[in-house]
């Protein structure tokens, strides 16, 4: 206690928010001494200073203000939201930090701020373009799909490449969840969908090891931390929100057919050309081709015949007058029966607030995200309570509990069934083929040519749906045992669990499940169980003003079980039921697996008078993964900043508000994706005559250890001219070592890999992010930001130096071949590499790359017109040279619009799609993109992009080359977010505290080197089949009570 | 009192995790490979995981025997793309259509076999009780089949070149680091030899539906010694079987029922396949042969038109009754896979799970035959009596005399008996035939092959696949020439 001295007078205030609403909390001090006090919940607070003090009153996202007492009493202050939040606190690895304090490399994202509006089922597409760094992919357009995230570059080849996800402070379960995945090979559901992101607050990326290397052993990939909201100071506060969205389009083109007078027009060459080259005469080559039409497109209606016999001669397509339906002139439009508008739903309604012992935040959100796709839906109903109570001044509980159910249905990712319908409407289906008929009216059951079946009829023959109920429950107590020694046990209960449903008819054509089965039925259930313990011990105390220190111990366990289910009945009675109960054969598994893990960990930080900082940390993992010789590592990491503001030789520069440089070393780790990875094993299942059969199915290292890499960071961040315009630059070095390779080996063993600790890559990079307000005034702002990443991931050392061959894992379609190479980018492009089209003859050209001259010499180098003698090269790499984000917002009274803008310079994408519908007569039962048919040789286009259309089996269009391959800089106006406030003169008369409404549109602009589908790939630079993103257009509707 | 209970709480969380084992967790659906047979219940729980390695469509569940008949002659195509047309285009190369899994897949069979056999030494080297011969002989007797089945796909047949290079020979348990080479021809068929003969006194003489018994392993060996030319042995191997009696032939109505059901009176070796045990559903050999749309089955190969020819020199032949009308409206299409031309299966609920015969008696008959026209002293009477049992099934046509038989008959009975049963391409080269296909049904234009090879063309065995080189550079210069 002070002693109350004769200048001192009592001085009581208030303190508001910008709206008026008190805010607690606030601390409020005087100016130059230790005096202080806080705000309790009516925003009141009282303290004794001199009576020309002057108080400062800070709070956390608010402006500081510094007022004069001058002999006042009472005070009344309403603080400003401090949007830039140059000082704003983070959270971090088992704690919360000071952005001007830490370390390491992290960067954060207000979602509630920036993201809230955007229309995702899951938050990561919200992100793209806003953290440097941090690249986010999305592979599908459909609802419920699982993103990638990849924090600097590619660390692993076998082992996991994804982050770390941790909310309110414990790690959760994250990636694709349940069984439709091999199921329906490339269909993924998103687990991180069970989150609504309605209830975020904020998303912090910690990127390097001084941030991440707490967490140990799972950290090398970076960590996610997800806060959710709570309760804030003040009344209970009910908010609600609506929004609908529709996608009546897609973002770009998506491989779009030609027209019908094109297709048959193809058609046709490619058997004129077939019977002329085999020395036909043109009349024949005529007769042959019709032929081939009538007898192919006949059964649907139409009849052909040609203007003349020549090649390029007009085809005339007629309608049949002997059935039913008269097709003459009328096509099926199948992009338009399979794609509708999308609607995205969102309804969340949340009740908040907090007194000085209790803080609570509950909602209730209900979202429905019906695709373009016209079967694919998804479904999320879900509630969360963030409650904590002060028991005593020294001890806190705190509970977050998140409960959700989603249901997605109408999957059809995929090429291996043939129910994608991007494949189908753009590469199957001729607009000759309809649903019915034309004789009979009825539905068209029998395959058409190419492998195609009548979508719109089997739809109806076969279901799949996955059910998602995620429960995690995670309570906490904390324990102030002293002012300085803080003490906070975590037990976090995680549990997910998927059930999903597939049912084909006995009408289906699938392989094993359909007709021949006599209809299927699976019902998968997979329960995904991840228990955690956490408990840690605090020391933070300044000592003699100067000196800072924070210590943290603790100590960790975790457990992950998957425990899966099986049932499934075949030769089913009737179509009306749907059930394994009603099945003639049935057929069952279950069995469950997982990992633990035990950990204790340890930091301290020291700074001195907030200018010098030092930390450094240890954690010792032990994981189940790994043997018994080698299964506990040790990870740490060191770390220093200098905040130049603080020294008095800076503090006289006004124009310079922050400057801070700051540097770390350290150590993360990363565990095989294998549970058992390190045991060679026999495996049971393979049952033969009714009984049980074994098999030895893996050879394995017993002395397989955990992947160590070593992250070097140095960066610096500013803010000048009253932080008008700040931002942060960084350079990070990974070496990933120790890397698990899945090591080929002759296959005479029986066996044709083993996993081994061999392989080394290399990550470099530099990330710059600035930000500036251009315009700051009391009614208007206008403010932006950019972030740019350079990044660098090489190969450094592979087992035994070999290069090794591997395929993108998209979609399971074997789309394009990659090269691990040393001294190679990590992902490094491996085909055949075309040189062109030879305009005398419309002949392709190949170069061989065997060092030879080749056939002939192209551009000087040895070419070929075979595409077999042509050898596969590195040609590029998918790591684009440069990305990020450009965001932009202006604010103006009421009014604001908010531009958010990603963009990729350089790197190259693989156009697997093409290879279907852009090749030059080797697939003749499909049909073909416009522009393949309009880049074609012809005498007339000699300099085309793709060679004459050929009867001859010609392997060059579908050949996995360069030919496919483009640039795949692009620039996306990803977001566009227009709102308006009502005044809260104008809502408080209404009984509200506050009211909005906005506008949200996603993908409306794309500009981008590669034109015939979405620019906007996978992390493998791929394109295919899967579903493409559209335009979507958000209005919506908040209020607050 | 309430803080007390708290600290309960957080005490309690903590111990849920201090377990001694924590950190030892276990598959549960798999078991530590070193220690998988110990009882005579185990040998036989791994004998049926190795016969369903046999079953997997890269082997006898399919492409093995399609190989055997797609390259021979007595199949076409009618359209390019339909799938495993490569084996009968011929569009082989190291990285396209290397068919590798013959080579995966027959290693991982073998590997499992090994184990068997060197698990087994090691319970009678312990000095064990239990009498694990007749799993010992069916191993051995794999193992022998499978390294026959590979040194076909990858080396030069015997009679060409014993010396040329054939298949690395295991017979161990081999470590990660091994990178064997090819062994030639004639050591491999030695250890062939060896084993079949090994295991012959292992076996049992009665029949064992779905599993090996000593028939099976004699039917193995008389089609080794034909392959090898030595006639005189595979007649004495093909006799045995025959004298027994331990199977008979299907007489004519007999015949095309035979298909519908399991383990007929001659059937000497199936694989059982069923329900989750193997059925390849639209994938199965029998929906290759399948016509066209037929429960949309996509008509990947039917019957060439000499072999319609063939069997065409008698209309009233019985086995034109497990054909039907193809695309092309021939009666072309094999249903043998299927059941029959209603496709009622082999009697199981799914009629895509058909059991694979490897070996029955009607080929033991035909081997005799050809063994006995051609062993060193040939007996002419033997030949055309073994032959005439099968012949019968043809009943406008004429018995063969002893003047009258020759190979050609044999070898055209062969084609006829044993139509999508995997051995009409293997006669072909061993008695070095020229094989001439069917090529006019198909819309392109073949670029991969003449119209007709012999075995002296490069592409009648499989190039080693890259993947194995990769892993094995040793096998670099052992490439099979041409690729």
């Amino acid at each position: 206690m002070q002693v109350v001295n004769a200048q001192q007078i009592a001085v009581a205030g208030k303190v508001s928010g910008p709206d008026g609403t008190p805010l607690s909390g606030v601390t409020v001090s005087v100016k130059g001494t230790n005096n202080s006090s806080s705000t309790n919940e009516n925003g009141l607070f009282s303290l004794n200073a001199d009576q020309n003090a002057t108080l400062i009153i800070s709070y956390i996202g608010y402006k500081s203000q510094e007022v004069a007492l001058n002999g006042r009493k009472t005070i009344s202050v309403n603080l400003a939201q401090d949007d830039q939040a140059i000082d704003e606190v983070m959270v971090v690895a088992y704690g919360t930090a000071k952005k001007s304090a830490f370390t390491g490399s992290a960067a954060t994202v207000n979602y509630e701020k920036d993201a809230k509006d955007i229309p995702v089922t899951s938050f990561e597409q919200a992100l793209t373009g806003r953290i440097p760094g941090v690249q986010i992919n999305t592979t599908s357009g459909q609802a419920g799909s699982t993103s990638t995230i990849r924090v600097r570059g590619i660390g692993s080849m076998n082992a996991s490449n994804e982050p770390l996800y941790v909310v309110d402070g414990v790690p959760v379960v994250s990636g694709n969840v349940g069984q439709m995945n091999s199921a329906i090979a490339g269909t993924t559901n998103n687990i991180m969908a069970t989150i609504n992101p309605s209830d975020i607050e904020s998303i912090s990326i910690l990127k390097d090891a001084a941030a991440s290397s707490l967490y140990g052993s799972r950290a090398a990939n970076g960590v996610v931390i997800i806060t959710t909201k709570s309760g804030k100071a003040g009344k209970p506060k009910i908010d609600f929100r609506t929004s609908l969205g529709v996608t009546p389009n897609w973002a770009t083109d998506n491989y779009k057919p030609g027209d019908v007078q094109q297709q048959i027009q193809y058609f046709y060459e490619i058997f004129h050309d077939y019977r002329t080259s085999n020395g036909y005469s043109e009349e024949k080559a005529n007769e042959y081709a019709l032929n081939r039409m009538n007898t192919r497109f006949g059964i649907h209606g139409y009849e052909f015949s040609s203007e003349g016999t020549g090649l390029y001669d007009k085809v005339i397509i007629k309608g049949k007058t002997d059935g039913v339906e008269n097709r003459d002139g009328k096509y099926f439009d199948w992009n338009d029966a399979l794609f509708r508008t999308g609607k995205y739903q969102t309804n969340d309604l949340s009740v908040s607030g907090a007194t000085d012992r209790t803080k609570y935040y509950s909602s209730l959100s209900y979202t429905t995200d019906k695709g373009r796709t016209y079967t694919n839906e998804f479904e999320r109903i879900g509630g969360r309570l963030n409650i904590s109570q002060k028991l005593s001044d020294k001890v806190e509980f705190a509970t977050n509990l998140n409960l959700n159910h989603n249901n997605q249905e109408g999957y059809n990712d995929t090429r291996n069934t043939g129910t994608n319908y991007m494949y189908l409407a753009n590469n199957l289906l001729f607009p000759f083929y309809w649903p019915t008929d034309y004789k009979t009216g009825e539905d068209y059951k029998l395959r058409y040519n190419s492998l195609g079946y009548n979508p719109l009829y089997y739809d109806k023959q076969w279901e799949n749906t996955s059910k998602t109920l995620r429960i995690v429950a995670a309570p906490s107590l904390t324990v102030k045992f002293l002012p300085e020694l803080t003490g906070k046990t975590i037990f976090s209960y995680d549990n997910a669990e998927v059930k999903d449903h597939l049912y084909y008819s006995p009408q289906h054509y699938h392989p094993t499940n359909g007709a021949t089965a006599n209809g299927s039925v699976f019902e998968f259930s997979t329960n995904y169980k991840k228990i955690i313990s956490s408990t840690t011990l605090n020391y933070n105390k300044t000592f003699v003003d100067d000196h800072t220190l924070d210590l943290l111990a603790g100590f960790e366990a975790e457990k992950n079980e998957v425990n899966y289910q099986y049932a499934s009945g075949s030769n089913l009675p009737s179509s009306a039921l749907h059930t394994v109960a009603t099945a003639g054969i049935k057929d069952a598994n279950a069995y469950l697996w997982g990992n633990n893990m035990m950990s204790v960990f340890s930091r301290a930080e020291y700074n001195f008078r907030n200018t010098y900082f030092l930390s450094g940390s240890l954690r010792r993992d032990g994981n189940s993964r790994l043997g018994p010789d080698t299964r506990w590592g040790n990870f740490w990491s060191l770390s220093a900043a200098w905040n130049l503001k603080n020294e008095s030789f800076f503090a006289q520069i006004e124009d310079i508000n922050l400057l801070k440089l700051k540097a770390s070393y350290g150590t993360n780790g990363t565990l095989p994706t294998n549970n058992y990875g390190w045991r060679s094993l026999a495996t049971y299942g393979y049952n033969y005559m009714d009984q049980p059969g074994g098999n030895l199915t893996t050879i394995a290292d017993k002395n397989l250890k955990w992947e160590k890499s070593h992250t070097f960071n140095v960066g610096a961040e500013f803010g000048l001219f009253e932080n008008r315009l700040f931002g942060t630059v960084e350079y990070f070095n990974r070496d990933s070592k120790d890397l698990l390779q899945d090591v080929n080996i002759s296959l005479v063993t029986g066996f044709n890999s083993t996993l081994m600790n061999v392989g080394e890559i290399n990550n470099k990079g530099i990330e710059i992010s600035l930000g500036g307000d251009m315009i700051r005034n009391d009614n208007f702002r206008w403010s932006a930001n950019v972030n740019t990443s350079f990044l660098k991931s090489k190969v450094s050392k592979l087992y035994g130096g070999k290069d090794i061959t591997w395929w993108d894992p998209t979609g399971g379609d074997s789309r394009v071949q990659f090269l691990y190479k040393e001294g190679e980018d990590v992902y490094s492009y491996y085909m055949a590499e075309w040189a062109g089209v030879d305009p005398s003859n419309g002949k392709p050209i190949w170069y061989t790359n065997d060092g030879t001259d080749g056939e002939f010499l192209h551009e000087g180098r040895g070419a070929t017109n075979k595409v077999s003698d042509a050898k596969q090269v590195i040609v590029g790499s998918p790591i684009p040279k440069a990305y990020g984000g450009f965001n932009t917002d202006f604010e103006y009274k009421g009014f604001s619009v908010g531009l958010n803008f990603t963009y990729k310079i350089g790197g190259k994408l693989f156009d697997s799609g093409s290879r279907d519908v852009a090749e030059d007569g080797y697939y003749w039962e499909r049909i073909r993109s416009y522009y393949a048919i309009e880049n074609s040789w012809t005498p007339e286009n000699p300099n085309s992009l793709y060679p004459k259309v050929s009867g001859n089996d010609p392997e060059d269009g579908i050949t996995r080359s360069t030919r496919h391959l483009y640039d795949a800089s692009f620039l996306r106006l990803k977001n566009v977010n227009v709102s308006y406030r009502l005044p809260s003169t104008v809502s408080s008369k209404i009984g509200l505290s506050n009211a909005r409404i906005f506008f949200n549109g996603t993908n409306l602009l794309t500009a981008s080197k590669f034109k015939w589908a979405d620019p906007e790939v996978n992390q493998y630079g791929t394109r295919g089949w899967e579903t493409p993103f559209g335009k979507t257009y958000t209005f919506g509707l908040e209020v607050s009570l | 009192m309430k803080k007390k209970s708290l600290y309960i709480i957080a005490l309690a969380s903590l111990s849920l995790f201090s377990c001694k084992d924590f950190l030892d967790v276990k598959p549960t659906d798999s078991t530590d490979s070193s220690v998988t047979i110990q009882t005579l219940a185990d040998a036989k729980v791994m004998i049926n995981g190795l016969t369903r390695q046999l079953a997997k469509s890269s082997l006898y569940g399919r492409n093995l025997m399609i190989y055997g008949d797609a390259k021979g002659g007595d199949l076409t195509i009618v359209s390019q793309g339909r799938g495993l047309d490569a084996l009968y285009v011929f569009n082989h190369s190291i990285n396209n259509n290397n068919y590798s899994d013959f080579w995966t897949d027959g290693y991982n069979a073998i590997m499992q076999a090994n184990n068997i056999i060197k698990s087994i030494d090691a319970l009678q080297a312990a000095g064990t009780e239990l009498d694990f011969n007749n799993f010992e002989g069916q191993a051995l007797t794999l193992r022998a089949l499978l390294h026959f089945e590979l040194v076909k796909l990858y080396g030069k047949t015997y009679t060409q070149d014993p010396n040329a290079l054939g298949i690395p020979v295991v017979t161990e348990l081999l470590p990660t680091s091994a990178q064997p080479l090819r062994n030639k021809v004639s050591e491999v068929y030695t250890q062939i030899i060896a084993d079949l003969n090994a295991a012959a006194p292992l076996l049992a003489k009665t029949k064992s539906n779905g599993y090996i018994n000593y028939y099976a392993n004699r039917v193995f060996l008389s089609r080794v010694y034909m392959t090898m030319g030595d006639y005189d042995k595979a007649l004495a191997a093909s006799e045995e079987i025959i004298n027994d009696k331990v199977y008979s032939l299907y007489s004519n109505s007999e015949w095309v029922p035979s298909w519908a059901s399991q383990f007929g009176k001659e059937s000497i070796y199936e694989i059982t396949l069923a329900k989750d045990q193997g059925d390849l559903g639209s994938s199965s050999l029998g929906f290759y042969y399948l016509r066209n749309k037929d429960n949309n089955a996509l008509g990947n190969f039917t019957a060439s038109d000499y072999f319609l020819d063939r069997l065409g020199q008698d209309e009233t032949d019985v086995r034109w009754g497990i054909f039907t009308k193809d695309e092309l409206d021939r009666q072309a299409s094999c249903y043998k896979y299927v059941g029959s031309v209603d496709k009622k299966g082999d009697g199981k609920d799914t009629y895509t799970a058909v059991n694979i015969k490897v070996a029955r008696l009607s080929e033991v008959y035909l081997n005799a035959a050809e063994s006995a026209l051609k062993k060193a002293s040939p007996d002419k009477v033997k030949a055309a009596t073994y032959l005439n049992e099968i012949r019968k099934r043809s009943p406008d046509l004429a018995a063969a005399t002893s003047t009258s038989i020759s190979e050609q008959m044999i070898l055209d009975e062969k084609s006829k008996e044993l139509y999508a049963e995997g051995v009409r391409y293997w006669d072909m080269i061993r008695t070095n035939k020229t094989i001439t296909f069917n090529d006019e049904h198909v819309g392109v234009t073949m670029s991969h092959r003449e119209k007709s090879i012999n075995r002296t063309f490069y592409k009648t065995i499989l190039p080693i696949p890259q993947v194995e080189i990769n892993a094995n550079p040793g096998l670099e210069d052992q490439q099979n020439p041409g690729y």
